[in-house]
């Protein structure tokens, strides 16, 4: 606990509806280790969603700080930020949010456009991220081809294919069924022990929830209660492999 | 260019929209090209003067309708600088039908000297002497003898309509000339004043051939200062802005088509942002998913701008083309009609596809550059909670 990877210090942040001011998040405090699978729990308008997007630099605080590592993120710039998220944070969402006139190959190259890598060198890191999500064979599918299931997977590449520091989930399986969302949390799961990343995810599911290390519970922007979880499935890990520089080991 | 992709695929992805928008651009686009074109031909340089023939045309200050003693034929010749003095009377009459399609220009001359005047037409079958020598034959212009197959020797017979008489002609010689249409039909005045006494000492309009440009420029001045306070005063202009008269007869086409012409660009524009505003209002939630990838905002607009820009380009050149290659056969379609002379002007000039391309460009930057800006600066987790 020493050199977390983020860390939220007196974060505050209130929306304005007419003359009505709304504090979102009260001077919340909240430090997560690098490596770590952190839910964040509360009801409908506690803030975790507005806590997420603070941490992934798509939203400014009204006062306070996030760090990530030593960046201060509340401080960029709006083009600094941009540039930060394209080679930080990866994003998976509720409703996949995948572009319907490009293949599942080119979703998921979409954010190697931004990075100076050759056509070669994107194929190459497209082909292993759309591999580790078990979509290899459907690179050349359109979103409107593929399942809910399939669709979050390759959305799931795509927030992993240029190997971010932190993935971040906002309700991975609101919209999925029950099978599905099995696969995408054994998905993130997996990338969470075997490839060491850091995730942090939104749900209001106590099984999705349950697959993460650390429970984070918010009430009206505040931080009410913190669980260190017990005994988090293992998912019959594979040997390692390297995928973008991301490191696979066994546990 | 890695980008191209994305900007072609986001172009096409409504087809029908798409091509719909596509098709907006080309027709305008066509019609822009061909009123620039006209604009082009009006404002080109006088071709008989290009080619050193210096031609200044003398009519009654009032107008076309009124005519001119027949004495300033030769008061003109005296002038130095005149090399070459003739007269032309409108006949008009009716050949066949009064359709546009059978007319044509139909002029009484002075056989004498009307080919010392218009020297760049080259008598191509018969000669002036067999013209002279039947006061009631004619010259014909080889395209005039091409459209309706008429031989030499055959009879040609004018029906008046502002005139009550009927002059029957015979084909005598034939000209043509090396550019331009030769497309006229041009008979004896002295027929005229024979079938007409009303004709006999008057004249429509004298034309001078002057000896160069400077002659010309000077005798423009002086013909009109020596007739300025005759009961006959006259207006004496080169040949280019005596044609041009008639086409202002109609107004100012210029400032018209020039109107014209801007208001089509800005219905482009509106129907080409309609389109933009309505693709990039689709994709709120895509373009702030982008941004959260790590897309900037500048990209963002330059994305936008891209597809509008594409979609203008590709309704730009496939009207560029279409008028590259619709323009000959347009231009034959107008060979019958009254204003064959202006349509013979018409080519492709570089300035128009010049004006053609800028159009496109300013239709494609201005119809995205609303839809851009707005895109590109809404907050992203607006963008992300947007349903639609």
């Amino acid at each position: 606990m020493n050199n977390p990877l983020i860390r939220v210090e007196k974060i505050v942040k209130k929306y304005h509806r007419g003359a009505e001011e709304l504090t979102v998040l009260n001077g919340l405090n909240l430090n997560i280790e690098d490596g770590e699978f952190i839910a964040l729990m509360g009801p409908s308008g506690s803030g975790k969603t507005t806590l997420l997007n603070l941490i992934a630099g798509i939203d400014r605080p009204t006062s306070g700080h996030v760090f990530v590592r030593t960046d201060d993120i509340s401080s960029m710039s709006e083009s600094g930020l941009a540039e930060w998220r394209s080679r930080h944070i990866g994003f998976i969402f509720q409703t996949y949010n995948l572009i319907p006139v490009l293949t599942a190959y080119e979703n998921v190259e979409l954010p190697l456009l931004l990075t100076p890598l050759g056509g070669a060198e994107r194929r190459k890191h497209v082909e292993i991220a759309l591999y580790i999500v078990g979509l290899a064979d459907r690179m050349s599918h359109y979103p409107s081809q593929l399942s809910g299931g399939q669709e979050q997977r390759v959305a799931i590449a795509r927030a992993i294919v240029t190997d971010p520091t932190l993935l971040i989930a906002d309700e991975p399986t609101g919209d999925l069924d029950a099978k599905s969302a099995e696969e995408v949390l054994v998905l993130l799961e997996r990338l969470n022990i075997e490839f060491k990343k850091t995730i942090v995810m939104v749900t209001h599911d106590p099984k999705a929830a349950a697959r993460a290390r650390r429970l984070v519970r918010l009430e009206k922007g505040i931080l009410i209660e913190e669980n260190h979880m017990d005994g988090h499935s293992s998912s019959g890990l594979t040997d390692g492999i390297n995928v973008s520089g991301i490191s696979a080991k066994s546990e | 260019m890695k980008f191209l992709s994305l900007i072609f695929k986001n172009v096409f992805r409504k087809k029908t929209r798409t091509i719909l928008t596509i098709g907006s651009i080309i027709l305008p686009l066509l019609i822009i090209c061909i009123m620039g074109s006209f604009l082009k031909a009006l404002d080109a340089p006088d071709p008989a003067e290009t080619r050193g023939m210096f031609r200044i045309v003398t009519r009654h200050k009032v107008g076309f309708t009124n005519d001119l003693p027949i004495s300033y034929v030769e008061r003109i010749r005296q002038l130095d600088g005149a090399l070459a003095v003739t007269t032309f009377d409108w006949f008009g009459g009716t050949y066949i039908d009064n359709s546009a399609r059978n007319f044509f220009a139909r002029f009484a001359v002075e056989p004498e000297t009307f080919l010392q005047v218009f020297d760049d037409a080259k008598v191509t079958r018969g000669s002036i002497d067999d013209w002279m020598s039947d006061r009631a034959g004619a010259l014909v212009g080889e395209d005039l003898m091409k459209k309706y197959g008429w031989r030499m020797g055959d009879q040609i017979v004018l029906v008046g309509d502002i005139y009550p008489v009927a002059l029957q002609l015979t084909i005598r010689t034939v000209y043509g000339v090396s550019y331009g249409g030769s497309d006229g039909l041009f008979f004896n005045r002295k027929y005229l004043e024979e079938a007409l006494p009303s004709f006999e000492g008057t004249v429509g309009t004298i034309w001078t051939k002057c000896r160069d440009a400077e002659a010309a420029n000077r005798l423009s001045d002086e013909i009109d200062r020596i007739f300025e306070n005759s009961p006959y005063p006259t207006i004496t202009e080169s040949e280019k802005a005596f044609q041009m008269g008639f086409v202002s007869m109609l107004g100012n086409v210029k400032l018209l088509i020039t109107s014209l012409g801007i208001i089509i660009v800005l219905v482009i524009i509106l129907i080409a942002a309609n389109t933009m505003a309505l693709s990039a209002r689709e994709r709120v939630r895509e373009i702030a998913v982008l941004r959260t990838l790590g897309f900037t905002r500048r990209m963002i607009l330059v994305l936008i701008l891209g597809e509008s820009l594409t979609l203008a380009l590709i309704g730009g050149f496939l009207g560029l083309g279409g008028f590259i290659l619709g323009l000959k056969p347009f231009k034959a379609s107008l060979m019958d009609t009254p204003i064959s002379g202006f349509a013979s002007a018409i080519m492709l000039f570089p300035e128009v596809l010049l004006v053609g391309l800028g159009v496109t460009v300013l239709v494609g930057l201005l119809s995205g550059l609303g839809p851009a800006i707005r895109a590109s600066q809404r907050p992203i987790t607006e963008g992300l909670r947007h349903m639609g």
